[in-house]
């Protein structure tokens, strides 16, 4: 076995929780039972990474499978990389059948035409998403392991999760990879960025609660007192009772009654005029230029709960509200001219 | 307020501050320190760094190489000849290798006082005003520096915080005084506390439109008064809020950073540019001693 695959192996098992890896080899498939048998998971990772690295050697095993631990080393943790949304789309034609065979074989033809080394691989998940992984080497060199991409394809839909990591240089022929296998004519990269790779597809797919009304009417029926619970004693009067069930009303109607898709971020690029300065007629007619950045380990949830929590107002802004309805997380705000001056045009 | 001093002091010791993060402290006046005993303090602290590592208290495990101390005067590095000099602070190490006998400084603190007239005139004779200490390097140094220097001189040091008053203030100043034709965005990063989830806003503007925004606002040229500043700040925050409805003013301010330097409420503070670097410094000696006093 290749010294390199070697070390492949005994880093990717590294990186697996102690009390996972087990079931990622089972799942992994290339080492028998009895082999897996052998294994002592109760010693350092260090140690059991170097057992496995031995079975490996003694079933010569190859990158091919090696890349295939990683990938589902990723499936389970995606959450370790940055994840982009990229949008396919094709003009007229309608869709054809999507045949699997055909699109790993026109993938891999695509990208190898341009660039010799390459490590391709495959993993299909049930609900009918094609996870691929590319390690990218150079014309001059082997592909390098540890420089990989992924890209997640729902067969189904026109969207691809990507995570490039390094090597952007790739990106363009990536994509048109994907559109030549899938066939599709165009691909648009989305304003649409996370960590969260479940929450990007919640987004996209629309698998988030979105906001029913019928459901607020329903639950304010039943108790009086909703959303605080019933008070015992009658003597007790909630301050601000009536304005904090509106601004509990009209956050819920904004952002919807479930839980919200997971994001860290989400920035705004300003180009809008300045209208709340001391002498106006100087600053009237340019631009006021910034860019805002909202972080968060939970960006939506936490927004949500500024209006409760008296740093925003109720209604809360479009702006934020739109980020899962408009599926991005990217913005670029430009004031909108004439009828509405308070109203912004996001190109 | 107090109108914006030129910077006469010199580029040279200016350029030891600059891109470094420095640790804020006051300084309570230090008793019986003598400027002509800079080299034997010198010697006094480096024995103490030395006995302190084999007590155990050491910073870096492993590591045996011998620190050696040296404290040196800068007068050039204060607002008038009624401040006392600078002093700084410097443990190095000698780089382990064959080749050369290099000294790598691994830490440095700095002792000023910049247009410090407000402590300094009211202090006993015996006493030495340098309320103002800067320190980078492992924290673990700056502990044993400290006690030394509060064992030796009976002085106390306390972390400097910095409030969002304070970096509103150099918010203003620096967009006032753009230092040449860099983008570096005015940046104003805040907090927001008590959230299920954290929240952190960053506001950058570019700082063209800062300054044309601050030239709307200021009357006199040279001069910053706190009304500006509030006027500059509100502006800021209504321009937001005219896009999220969320108001900056019920957030922490808690770091502002501009091409001239940046500040962070932990008391932070990073130099970028010589240029108005001693104003920087008088604005943080007149914190210092607002917290001495």
């Amino acid at each position: 076995m290749d010294e390199i695959v070697a070390e492949y192996i005994r880093r990717t098992v590294l990186k697996i929780p102690r009390d996972e890896i087990k079931t990622m080899l089972q799942k992994w498939g290339f080492l028998s039972e009895a082999q897996l048998r052998t294994l002592n998971f109760h010693q350092t990772k260090e140690n059991i990474s170097q057992d496995v690295v031995q079975l490996c050697e003694e079933n010569s095993t190859d990158i091919k499978q090696a890349a295939v631990l990683d990938i589902i080393y990723n499936n389970i943790y995606p959450n370790k990389r940055v994840w982009s949304v990229y949008q396919m789309s094709k003009t007229g034609e309608e869709m054809e059948c999507f045949d699997l065979t055909t699109f790993k074989k026109t993938f891999k033809r695509h990208l190898r035409s341009a660039l010799k080394n390459v490590t391709i691989s495959f993993r299909e998940y049930e609900d009918n998403a094609i996870w691929i992984r590319i390690a990218w080497g150079t014309p001059y060199t082997k592909p390098n392991q540890y420089k990989t991409s992924y890209v997640v394809y729902h067969s189904q839909t026109p969207y691809v999760f990507i995570s490039v990591s390094v090597l952007k240089s790739n990106l363009p022929l990536l994509c048109q990879a994907l559109i030549a296998a899938s066939n599709y004519h165009h691909i648009r990269e989305m304003e649409l960025r996370s960590h969260s790779l479940n929450s990007l597809k919640d987004i996209v797919f629309k698998r988030y609660s979105q906001v029913s009304h019928f459901t607020i009417s329903c639950l304010s029926a039943f108790s009086p007192s909703f959303p605080f619970p019933p008070v015992a004693d009658l003597r007790i009067v909630k301050e601000n009772k009536k304005e904090k069930e509106r601004i509990q009303r009209l956050n819920r109607e904004a952002f919807g009654d479930g839980p919200q898709p997971k994001l860290e971020f989400a920035q705004y690029k300003l180009e809008t005029l300045f209208k709340n300065g001391p002498k106006m007629d100087a600053l009237d007619k340019k631009a006021f230029r910034c860019v805002v950045k909202f972080s968060s380990p939970h960006l939506l949830e936490s927004l949500k709960s500024l209006a409760p929590a008296g740093v925003a107002e109720s209604p809360p802004s479009q702006l934020l509200t739109c980020i899962p309805q408009k599926a991005r997380n990217y913005f670029k705000i430009r004031e909108k001219k004439d009828v509405f001056p308070e109203s912004f045009v996001s190109p | 307020l107090s109108p914006f001093t030129e910077d006469n002091a010199d580029p040279q010791v200016l350029a030891r501050l600059l891109h470094k993060q420095w640790s804020l402290y006051s300084v309570t006046p230090l008793y019986g320190f003598r400027g002509a005993r800079l080299k034997d303090y010198g010697r006094l602290l480096g024995a103490f760094v030395a006995a302190e590592k084999q007590k155990g208290l050491a910073v870096e495990i492993g590591v045996e190489l011998d620190i050696k101390v040296a404290v040196s005067s800068f007068p050039e590095l204060r607002g008038s000849d009624r401040d006392e000099a600078a002093v700084l602070v410097q443990l190095s190490r000698s780089a382990a290798s064959q080749r050369s006998s290099e000294e790598k400084v691994i830490w440095s603190g700095w002792f000023c006082c910049v247009s410090g007239d407000d402590l300094s005139k009211n202090v006993p004779e015996d006493f030495t005003c340098l309320p103002l200490f800067l320190a980078n390097g492992a924290e673990g140094y700056t502990a044993i520096v400290g006690s030394w220097f509060q064992k030796t001189f009976d002085c106390c040091f306390h972390r400097l915080a910095i409030s969002p008053l304070n970096l509103s203030w150099m918010a203003a100043m620096w967009t006032a005084h753009r230092v040449d034709q860099s983008v570096s965005a005015l940046e104003l990063v805040f907090s927001v506390p008590r959230l299920p989830y954290p929240l952190d806003i960053s506001y950058a503007i570019h700082p063209e439109d800062a300054k044309a925004l601050w030239d709307t606002i200021q009357k006199t040229p040279g001069e910053i008064t706190q009304e500006e500043v509030d006027v500059f700040m509100d502006c800021l925050y209504s321009h937001f809020h005219r896009h999220f409805k969320i108001h900056l003013s019920a957030t922490k301010l808690v770091k502002v950073s501009s091409a001239v330097a940046s500040a962070h409420c932990d008391g932070v503070i990073k130099f970028l540019r010589s240029q108005y670097t001693t104003g920087v410094l008088m604005l943080l000696t007149e914190l210092a001693i607002s917290w001495v006093q």
